[in-house]
């Protein structure tokens, strides 16, 4: 009773597979791969493709981004250059990777970048040298709120804060004069 | 505010302990393991530790790199990297090994060096 | 137990080319070229030209056939198109339309 479609090992495609099912590929694909199932990619594989499925094992070789719905994971051996997708992903050691990662849901593509939830540091590294734009923007009748990229950014590598806040000239004297 | 200590001839292991905070540039001889804030720049020869709830937003170079809390920045490792599921990264990541624990928190770019076999595209096989 | 299976519920467009046998249980369209053995199911549809040593027809093709050894069409297979081979069988339900040419 086969739901699962085999690639063989002494199978070439130049096309592309679609459907219901999962999809065990041993041989070698170039073209496309979108199913709905699992899609195991076996040790002697060589795939230039983009995959895209509920769940995605790699053992072989890919040219082309996956992306798993529930997961990808790369076994040792897995040789993958593409963009990974995934609520989770896992990499064993062993297996090489070159392209960018992106966990969660969704994946919405905010590359390298994570939105760190609990912490909430609204930190967004490569942009905030420059002072933070003046929130004007907010009065111009813009309703949605700006996100955190308009907020404090993280300083990095500065001196440290002095440990007393600055104070307006004249003002550390006056409060010298009053506590007297 | 905890300072790591950057010893220069014997490479101690240095731990920033969780109340604590750091921002600057942190360079040493020795291991590190961060459990409580870094902010700035990272540069060790030894390893590199960041324990689940430790924040480090900080690019950082070591041996060895352990991720179990928050990192965001480059991570660069003259050896392996392994990023336990309870992490958080964002940014770049290059070392000879590198590894992700699935429930991993991961934004950013894995550059392993290797090539694909030549029918992909590579230069050579393995 | 076959090298490549297409289940069904899964389609293939493209060219294929094995050196193994060929199980067709979904669908495919293109064209597909085997060394081995290629067995049509019940069930199956192709919109392709097949190539292979023997080829055995239980599902849908609409396509040129071509088979160094033998061609069996079953009871409830249907083959439209031209078929080259130097053995073919035409079981009692079968549907054909095509030429057949067996001077290979």
């Amino acid at each position: 009773m086969a739901d699962v479609t085999v690639v063989g090992q002494g199978m070439f495609l130049r096309g592309s597979i679609r459907g219901e099912g999962d999809l065990e590929i041993r041989g070698r694909i170039e073209g496309d791969v979108e199913v709905a199932g699992e899609v195991t990619i076996g040790d002697g594989a060589l795939i230039k493709a983009d995959v895209t499925a509920r769940r995605i094992t790699v053992r072989g070789a890919v040219a082309g981004n996956l992306t798993g719905e529930e997961g990808v994971r790369l076994e040792d051996g897995a040789r993958v250059v593409g963009d990974v997708r995934g609520a989770s992903i896992g990499i064993a050691e062993g297996a090489l990777l070159r392209g960018n990662v992106q966990t969660g849901h969704g994946a919405e593509g905010q590359k390298g970048r994570a939105r760190t939830g609990a912490a909430a540091k609204p930190a967004v590294r490569a942009e905030p040298r420059k002072a933070p734009a003046v929130a004007v923007t907010a009065a111009r009748g813009n309703g949605a709120p700006r996100r955190a990229a308009a907020a404090e950014p993280v300083e990095r590598a500065g001196p440290p804060p002095p440990v007393v806040p600055a104070l307006k000239k004249g003002a550390r004297a006056a409060l010298r004069k009053r506590s007297r | 505010m905890a300072r790591a200590s950057s010893s220069t001839s014997h490479a101690g292991s240095a731990v920033l302990g969780k109340g604590a905070s750091i921002r600057g540039r942190i360079a040493g001889e020795g291991d590190l393991r961060v459990d409580g804030t870094i902010s700035g720049d990272v540069a060790l020869k030894g390893d590199l530790i960041v324990s689940d709830g430790a924040e480090v937003v900080a690019d950082v170079q070591a041996r060895a790199v352990v991720v179990e809390g928050a990192i965001e920045g480059d991570i660069s490792a003259t050896s392996s990297v392994a990023i336990r599921a309870s992490a958080r990264v964002s940014g770049a990541i290059s070392g000879t090994s590198i590894s992700i624990e699935e429930g991993a928190n991961v934004s950013g770019r894995i550059d392993a060096q290797f090539d694909l076999p030549p029918e992909l595209g590579g230069k050579s096989g393995r | 137990m076959a090298s490549t299976v297409i289940a069904q519920g899964m389609t293939i467009e493209g060219e294929l080319t094995s050196d193994e046998d060929v199980v067709i249980q979904g669908t495919l369209r293109g064209k597909l070229t085997s060394k081995d053995t290629v067995n049509v199911e019940s069930g199956a549809v192709v919109e392709a030209d097949i190539s292979a040593s023997s080829l055995s027809v239980g599902g849908q093709i609409t396509g040129n056939v071509t088979a160094s050894d033998r061609v069996d069409l079953m009871a409830g297979g249907r083959l439209i198109g031209d078929v080259k081979a130097s053995r073919l069988t035409i079981a009692d339900g079968a549907s054909f339309k095509g030429n057949v040419d067996m001077d290979v």
